[in-house]
């Protein structure tokens, strides 16, 4: 657990298994959410997660090998990949620049 | 991805490590689906037997199941090791093992490609800065072409032989499974291992492989449908639609559509995985579909990738559509049924103090009942309690799903 703050979110990568499923359809979604906030969604592997990451987001059932990989990045971690509470706070905190506990 | 071959050793239990050597696996052959799908749509399109049977094109067929695709896999395999170089000399490699062999080399390549690159890494690293200037380009072109001649014949001689053999046994055990009409029981492995996020090291790991052996053979395998049937995945969003917590239920359209027409079964794993004795739903559905095909006597040409409707159709031997979409359809009844079973046909929601606005009591009760009332589905799988226990949010944010589940809903313009 760690608070972040969101002003200073400038990429986040969401990781699934493959890098082309799962990760791309939430990606797409985020981007559309946060188109004017200024910040960069990418999807990726969840093997070669980008070193520019700020937040990883990953499905629960993942985050153990992108925090393997990935030690010092806050991780959202996401129980569904629509609608999930966890995803709604990260945007907004984005979207208000506020602080995010992840 | 370039490290996970040989990865610092992180204590992070047996899942994460499967998941690491199978995603590793998976993902030699991912990047290259697209080159499957050509592939299968010229051998559904142009063989004797197929939609548009032409003798000249027909001809594409076996080098490119042979040879290119194979390569395509190796050199793949290699460029997660060791970059541009681990590539080329993976896909050298491959050739050695392809040569001398009479079933497609999917499994030897997965094995050389990276071995090739891993053994090139060691030898750069080697004479890394060791190199007098204005010979690097000497040393690195020949230092590549030296071992992977070495990598080719070792392929050749000692590699190929024992994978041939090794495919050709487990080849056969898939047979006998046939033979005996226990391949249902496939489904008690497979359906809680995809759900665990195993779903593409199951498929384009292993079973992938064995099939397009069997492809080449016969034109067609099973062993292709028994990860990518869409229908368990249905049912059980189905059930969750008609009988799931109340306030659940308006996410599941866009899931299903997403997941049946789109292909990305991860989808659905999240139902499950929050009430994990749903995943005896799956396996019901999974059993069904794969005892339909068997009876059908009916197969795929080659991987449907992703595990959509549509891809299904399209790599679906010409006369095999209706046995195919049986299959389907009956495993996705089966676990529907199942599923709304386990779910108390919505009993379980009426039980509870009908919440009003926003009253999630009625919904965490019920989901602590369920999951005390699923030691069997939970126990049974250690995996799978272990994935709830170690997220305790996974039942701990069911109740607050709802509330954020029909607002945002960005996905239902998605589909």
């Amino acid at each position: 657990m760690a608070t972040i703050n969101a002003a200073e979110i400038r990429k986040i990568v969401v990781a699934c298994d493959a890098g082309m499923g799962s990760s791309v359809m939430l990606a797409s979604q985020l981007r559309k959410q946060l188109r004017k906030a200024g910040v960069t969604v990418e999807h990726s592997p969840v093997a070669s997660v980008p070193a520019d990451a700020d937040v990883i987001v990953c499905h629960a059932g993942l985050a153990d090998r992108v925090r393997s990989g990935n030690p010092d990045k806050p991780i959202v971690a996401v129980q569904v990949f629509l609608g999930d509470p966890a995803v709604t706070r990260l945007v907004a905190a984005v979207k208000d620049r506020g602080s995010i506990d992840v | 991805m370039a490290e996970s071959y040989t990865p610092p050793v992180h204590g992070t239990g047996l899942r994460a490590t499967v998941q690491k050597f199978g995603a590793f696996l998976a993902g030699m052959v991912m990047p290259n689906i697209g080159a499957f799908i050509a592939w299968g749509l010229i051998t559904a399109l142009f063989i004797e037997t197929g939609w548009l049977p032409n003798e000249e094109l027909a001809e594409l067929v076996n080098p490119t199941i042979t040879y290119l695709l194979p390569i395509l896999i190796g050199y793949t395999g290699g460029r997660t090791v060791h970059g541009q170089r681990g590539a080329v000399i993976g896909a050298v490699a491959t050739m050695g093992i392809i040569v001398g062999s009479d079933i497609p080399m999917f499994l030897g390549a997965m094995l050389i490609g990276p071995l090739a690159a891993f053994v090139l890494k060691q030898f750069d690293r080697l004479t890394n800065d060791r190199i007098r200037p204005g010979f690097e380009m000497l040393v690195e072109n020949f230092s590549l072409g030296i071992l992977g001649m070495g990598m080719a014949v070792l392929g050749r001689w000692v590699i190929g032989p024992v994978v041939s053999n090794v495919t050709e046994a487990l080849g056969e055990g898939v047979e006998w499974l046939v033979d005996n009409d226990i391949l249902p029981i496939a489904s008690v492995i497979i359906e809680p291992a995809k759900v665990l996020f195993l779903n593409n090291a199951i498929n384009h790991g292993v079973l992938g492989p064995l099939g397009v052996a069997e492809s080449v053979e016969t034109g067609k395998s099973i062993l292709f449908m028994l990860e990518t049937n869409p229908g368990p995945g249905l049912g059980v969003l189905l059930a969750y639609f008609l009988f799931g917590p109340r306030l659940l239920r308006p996410t599941v359209p866009a899931a299903a559509i997403i997941h049946f027409l789109g292909g990305i079964h991860e989808i659905y794993f999240p139902y499950i995985l929050m009430k994990p004795r749903m995943i005896l739903a799956a396996i019901a559905g999974g059993g069904s579909g794969i005892l339909v095909f068997l009876a059908a006597d009916v197969g795929l040409v080659s991987t449907p990738s992703p595990g959509s409707i549509f891809a299904y159709m399209s790599v679906t031997p010409r006369g095999n559509h209706l046995g195919v979409l049986a299959g389907i359809a009956i495993s996705a009844g089966v676990s529907f049924l199942v599923g709304s079973v386990l779910l108390g046909f919505g009993r379980l929601e009426k039980d509870q103090p009908e919440p009003d606005e926003g009253g999630a009591s009625g919904v965490t009760a019920d989901v602590g009942a369920s999951s005390a009332s699923a030691p069997v589905s939970a126990g049974a799988d250690g995996a799978v309690s272990h994935a709830s226990a170690q997220s305790p949010s996974t039942t701990d944010s069911t109740p607050g799903l709802p509330k954020a589940g029909p607002a945002p809903r960005p996905a239902g313009s998605e589909a």
